[in-house]
């Protein structure tokens, strides 16, 4: 078990480390450079590239730049092949590195540290994101239960035909169109935003965040629901359940406690994506919802070209996402004695 | 030596089991396909599309009369003709329903006037009726959905093109090497790419190079970042078949590893690939609208039903047929695409029983 967690970590470790490097290889392959901005002003001048290039010290060697925006420049010898110029000329300015959690300053919000922007946007994104994992699993898993006790019934025909349809469109279309009609027409529903300026009470958010959160938790609905049937299935047939039928325990007991005790354990692993599907999800579902989180920010700076914002909220995602599926295989190992940590496997 | 006939052959009533047995496979799969309807049906509806958005330039020219890129800035945001009048009634009774209750009332009048407007537009000649009304930029919503579905059908067949050829051949060689280091390499790669954020990597790279927002360059990118599935699925499969008699027999008189993967393995796998891949292609749709819908998809001049809908945001309460339209031809095609695969699931398999 424990050599099993330590050989987890380690390719956790390299995962983390490899997106850090195609991060930075985004980042150095840029057609015209970060610095590509000054292209479209027609004020800069060759000069002001050159001084802007020594200022963010874009002008050293890739691998010291790869380095230093690792592990901080505070370290590095004061010289113009290590240090860039702002670094030279303000000890207190140095880039600290991503280790420190130091990404840089952003180059679209003007001044401010990167790590400051992502930090500010990163509740609204879990709040939205784990909202819609409560919804996701109270509605798919007496779904899936219902459907596997109904199985070749009407309900589950009609639950198999009402996820194929929903399948059909991009789940962030069925919001724009949810958002129209309740939002739009019936004014049921706040069209944007997290909360009405002026009025931050609980009740207010909760508004603002019913149908996001819906809509987002219709994804995992269905495939909740799909495991869970399935699963249910397949304990259904074992032998065990035929002796505590036989046994003359009520229905009840039966379901609860020897079916969908043994059903819910495969669906833990369903959960070890969640992270990475929370942060994918995000990307749309706030751009439709006007969500300030993470995703949108994303969005601005791809579009901005503010390459310090998107590094950082790659190589965060990634850290989020190995770090999920790293906690739900080694949390399975508990919830599941018979899991046995096999090398070989 | 009297000859004896052997009175014993009955002649006996063929069942359907035995019918099965004297057909050919794909003779097999079309009589079970023949017989169902739904699958048929969708059939029907994967052809419609493919067929209304090939010929697109024809029905834009001949029949609705309009460009896909002439914009019209006086017909900006403009409803559906057919719904002039029709329209600003609904709005009316939409503002009811949010002051104090619904007025029904307002429904025969509407009714009544979409029904004059659409008898209208069918005797107008081109050029004079926009059926699913206009954008922010007074381009023909309906002309561009159909030209945008050239784009988004040949992103699908694309992307499910590159997805197989990888997701296949990874598949099969991790399959048949199974727990050697080849196997081993190529599990690294799909564990890598399952902890990333697939869809952050995606965006950052169409927004940084522009090579892939062009069709070609879209499918590729989404193609190398999809096969992880379908090598999986294919894995599974292949270690179970790898260790069956005939594949043993076949290794031991020497035939290659090629001729075995691609002769004996393939062919048993063959149904689940043709599945698959048409699941892809519907899935590829959906990607595509979403990353256009982001702006990081087809760019603005080539209409697709993704970058159809990124315009919409700031005004889709005033012009909902620019968010309904493109995704009523996403919901058309994909419903097609997913029914036909779920029908050929079964099809491909006629020898199970029904």
């Amino acid at each position: 078990m424990t050599r099993y967690i330590i050989r987890r970590a380690i390719q956790s470790f390299f995962l983390v480390w490899l997106s850090t490097i195609i991060a930075f290889t985004i980042y150095q392959a840029a057609p015209g450079g970060p610095l590509q901005f000054l292209d479209d002003d027609p004020k800069s001048t060759a000069a002001d590239a050159g001084r802007l290039q020594r200022l963010y010290g874009l002008d050293r060697p890739i691998l010291v730049q790869y380095v230093v925006w690792l592990a901080g420049e505070d370290w590095t010898p004061a010289t113009p092949q290590w240090r860039s110029g702002r670094c030279l000329a303000d000890e207190t300015s140095c880039g600290r590195g991503i280790l420190r959690l130091d990404f840089g300053r952003s180059f679209y919000f003007k001044g401010r540290s990167t790590i400051e922007v992502i930090a500010e946007r990163i509740p609204a994104t879990f709040i939205l994101g784990f909202s819609s994992l409560i919804i996701s699993v109270i509605g798919g898993v007496p779904l899936g239960v219902y459907a596997a006790l109904n199985r070749g019934k009407l309900p589950d025909h009609i639950i198999r035909v009402a996820t194929v349809l929903v399948n059909t469109v991009p789940h962030w279309w069925l919001g724009l169109l949810l958002l129209i009609i309740l939002g739009g027409y019936l004014g049921l529903v706040p069209l944007s935003g997290m909360e009405t300026v002026g009025d931050g009470s609980l009740l207010d958010r909760l508004h603002h965040l019913v149908l996001p959160a819906t809509v987002a938790a219709i994804g995992g609905w269905i495939s909740f629901s799909r495991i869970l049937r399935f699963e249910m299935l397949e304990v259904l047939n074992q032998d065990y359940v035929r002796t505590a039928r036989a046994k003359g325990l009520s229905e009840r007991v039966v379901i609860f406690r020897h079916v969908l005790r043994n059903a819910i354990m495969p669906f833990v692993t369903g959960l070890n994506g969640i992270f990475l599907l929370i942060l994918s999800g995000s990307v749309l579902f706030e751009t439709v919802f006007s969500w300030p989180g993470m995703g949108r920010l994303f969005i601005t700076a791809v579009n901005a070209r503010d390459y310090p914002v998107m590094m950082a909220l790659f190589v965060i995602g990634s850290f989020l996402g190995v770090l999920g599926l790293l906690m739900v295989d080694i949390l399975y190992g508990f919830v599941d004695p018979r899991v046995k940590y096999d090398i070989t496997q | 030596m009297a000859e004896t006939t052997l009175p014993l052959t009955r002649q006996r009533q063929k069942s359907r089991a035995d019918e099965l047995k004297e057909l050919t496979y794909w003779q097999a799969v079309w009589l079970k396909l023949r017989r169902d309807k739904i699958t048929l049906a969708a059939m029907l509806l994967g052809l419609f599309m493919i067929v209304i958005t090939l010929t697109a330039p024809w029905i834009a020219a001949n029949l609705l009369g309009f460009s896909p890129t002439d914009t019209n800035l006086r017909m900006r945001n403009k409803p559906p003709t057919w719904a002039k009048e029709a329209w600003p009634e609904f709005q009316q009774f939409a503002t009811s329903c949010q002051s104090a209750s619904c007025d029904w009332s307002l429904w025969p009048q509407i009714f009544s006037h979409s029904a004059a407007g659409i008898r209208t537009c069918l005797q107008a000649g081109p050029g004079e009726c926009h059926w699913f009304g206009t954008d922010d930029a007074g381009r023909d919503v309906l002309t561009r959905g159909l030209y945008g579905g050239r784009i988004s059908l040949r992103i699908g067949g694309m992307v499910a093109a590159v997805t197989m050829t990888l997701g296949v051949t990874l598949g099969l060689i991790s399959g048949y090497y199974a727990a050697t280091w080849v196997d081993d390499i190529i599990n690294a790669i799909i564990l890598t790419l399952s902890s990333i954020p697939l869809l952050f990597l995606l965006i950052i790279l169409a927004g940084t190079f522009p090579i892939f927002r062009t069709p070609e360059g879209l499918s590729f990118m989404l193609g190398i970042f999809g096969w992880m599935g379908v090598a999986r699925l294919l894995r599974g499969q292949i270690f179970s078949i790898r260790e069956r008699e005939y594949i043993i027999a076949s290794r031991a008189i020497g035939a290659s590893i090629w001729r075995i993967m691609f002769r004996h393995i393939m062919p048993n796998v063959s149904s689940i690939i043709i599945v698959v891949a048409i699941f892809d292609i519907a899935s590829a749709i959906i990607a595509e609208a979403g990353l256009s819908f982001l702006g990081v998809g087809i760019g603005p001049p080539l209409p697709s039903w993704g970058n159809m809908m990124t315009g919409s945001l700031g005004s889709f309460t005033k012009a909902p047929w620019l968010v309904l339209t493109p995704g009523l031809f996403i919901f058309l095609t994909t419903l097609s695409i997913y029914l036909v695969g779920d029908g050929l699931r079964d099809a491909l398999d006629p020898w199970i029983k029904e």
